[in-house]
């Protein structure tokens, strides 16, 4: 029997592969503190995010490759997370915030706030450090569908503390106006509540910010794709033409200012019917999809039109916490882990890392 | 999208962007300034340039630059202006060098 060390280890595992990144988690580097003891071996494999659709299948993997070792018998894998950046932020300005990720859309009304939210909370819930700002002035919703309220504390320093709900730290202009009270400004004002929000705050250390953006393809948007590096956008839409037709003009903005998207979103895929639980596809489905199809973008998911999602929704409590079980639940966490896989798949390829050096 | 790998002087006052896949550009200062996209240098409407070559001076040179975002550049000019963002796009298809400047795109 050939003696087992921690190379011949190392060299099993090099059987599993990431399905998301397409490598071995050797060469990754995701396997830690190889341990050897008798016929018992412990190790941790750290990946790049706590929300890893594939975790299971990887730890299994794992355990089955070792255990097929000569005298091994016992095996404890400990999985674990370092969400890794591309960003090249300069340190102070968000320097500790390793994602930006703006959920965005054409049209409004598509539910992009319950897409924001869901997928905040869905994150948070695996273990992620997670921020959500909501970016949207004229209709900030991020407060009622997060069920928070107050006006935010200032910090000695001057900067604005996040509120916190559900392990999220969370900014919205909800929080410094009267409900009834509309915001009605030019340009330069948003451009400096952009400003504000994101360098004014103190969000801390973040895996991930999250951020809710007003429809269309103006000021906020553009505001944002100035101030700071982001790691990639999101596109919500709805399955009607009319929708993706828009969906379609927001990706080609952030085409041109050369943002990464990483994903579609299909929301009101399709009816669930709360009594009986069958499916009416009412504005018709599978567009989204056919749309990241031919622009060649990754399509996260689809999620149905529920009742209990906009109940949920105006209870303050995201659908994700208030029934994880349930089919809609469920369909955020999988577009969570899947949102989460592209910014890993993201940030480990050599193109999202701009990496420009100016030395002027 | 063409992206620079490195932005830095050429001589005193060019800039000097070496782009991701090996091609180097040169862009000498006052060159760089008239070709300024700012709403203020060019109608936004009509694309018509607006800056005459009369208005800048000879030796207008860039102080300092920034990146903005992902897709360009921002730079600071002797004598304050700083509205223009370069993009990374524009700034390709400005470039000087004899190949790119005879390319058909570039006319």
């Amino acid at each position: 029997m050939s003696e087992v060390d921690k190379e011949t280890i190392l060299e099993a595992l090099r059987s599993v592969t990431d399905p998301d990144l397409g490598r071995d988690i050797v060469s990754l580097g995701f396997v830690k503190e190889v341990k050897l003891c008798g016929g018992a071996v412990g190790l941790t494999i750290e990946l790049t995010t706590p929300a890893c659709p594939a975790k299971d299948q990887m730890k299994n993997e794992a355990e089955q490759a070792v255990l097929a070792l000569p005298g091994i018998d016992q095996v404890n894998i400990e999985m674990t997370a370092q969400v890794r950046t591309s960003s090249t932020r300069a340190s102070g300005f968000l320097g500790d915030v390793k994602n930006i990720v703006p959920v965005a859309s054409g049209k409004g009304g598509v539910g992009k706030s319950t897409v924001a939210a869901n997928l905040a909370v869905a994150l948070a819930r695996s273990g992620a450090q997670v921020g959500l700002m909501d970016a949207d002035v004229y209709g900030p919703s991020i407060p009622t569908l997060l069920g928070v309220s107050g006006e935010p504390q200032t910090a000695p320093n001057q900067q604005i503390i996040p509120m916190t709900r559900y392990d999220l730290k969370i900014m919205s202009m909800g929080f410094f106006l009267p409900e009834e009270k509309a915001v009605i400004w030019r340009g330069p004002m948003l451009d400096k509540m952009i400003a504000q929000f994101l360098g004014g705050v103190a969000w801390g250390e973040l895996d991930y910010l999250i951020i809710d953006l007003p429809p269309g393809t103006g000021d906020i948007q553009l505001s944002l794709c100035q101030k700071v590096e982001l790691t990639g956008a999101v596109v919500v839409s709805t399955p009607q033409d009319v929708a993706l037709n828009v969906a379609q003009k927001a990706i080609s903005m952030f085409r041109q200012l050369n943002t990464p998207v990483l994903g579609i979103v299909e929301n009101m895929s399709y009816y669930l019917c709360s009594h009986c639980g069958s499916r009416d596809e009412i504005f018709g489905n599978g567009g989204a999809r056919e749309v990241s199809r031919k622009m060649q973008l990754p399509f996260l998911g689809e999620i149905p039109l529920s009742t209990s999602i906009r109940t949920h929704s105006d209870q303050g409590t995201p659908v994700v916490l208030a029934e994880p079980d349930s089919e809609q639940a469920k369909a955020f966490i999988q577009i969570a882990e899947n949102l989460a896989a592209q910014i890993s798949i993201q940030n480990m390829s050599g193109e999202a890392q701009q990496d420009i050096k100016v030395s002027f | 999208m063409s992206v620079p790998a490195e932005i830095t002087r050429s001589g005193e006052h060019d800039v000097r962007i070496l782009w991701k896949d090996g091609h180097e550009s040169i862009y000498p200062a006052r060159n760089l300034r008239l070709k300024c996209p700012c709403a203020g240098c060019v109608d936004e409407w009509t694309g018509k340039k607006i800056l005459r070559g009369d208005d800048i001076s000879e030796d207008v040179a860039p102080e300092s630059l920034e990146l903005v975002g992902r897709y360009g550049l921002r730079i600071f000019w002797t004598g304050g202006h700083s509205d223009g963002i370069y993009t990374f796009q524009l700034l390709r298809d400005l470039c000087p060098c004899r190949e790119c400047d005879s390319s058909p795109d570039n006319a």
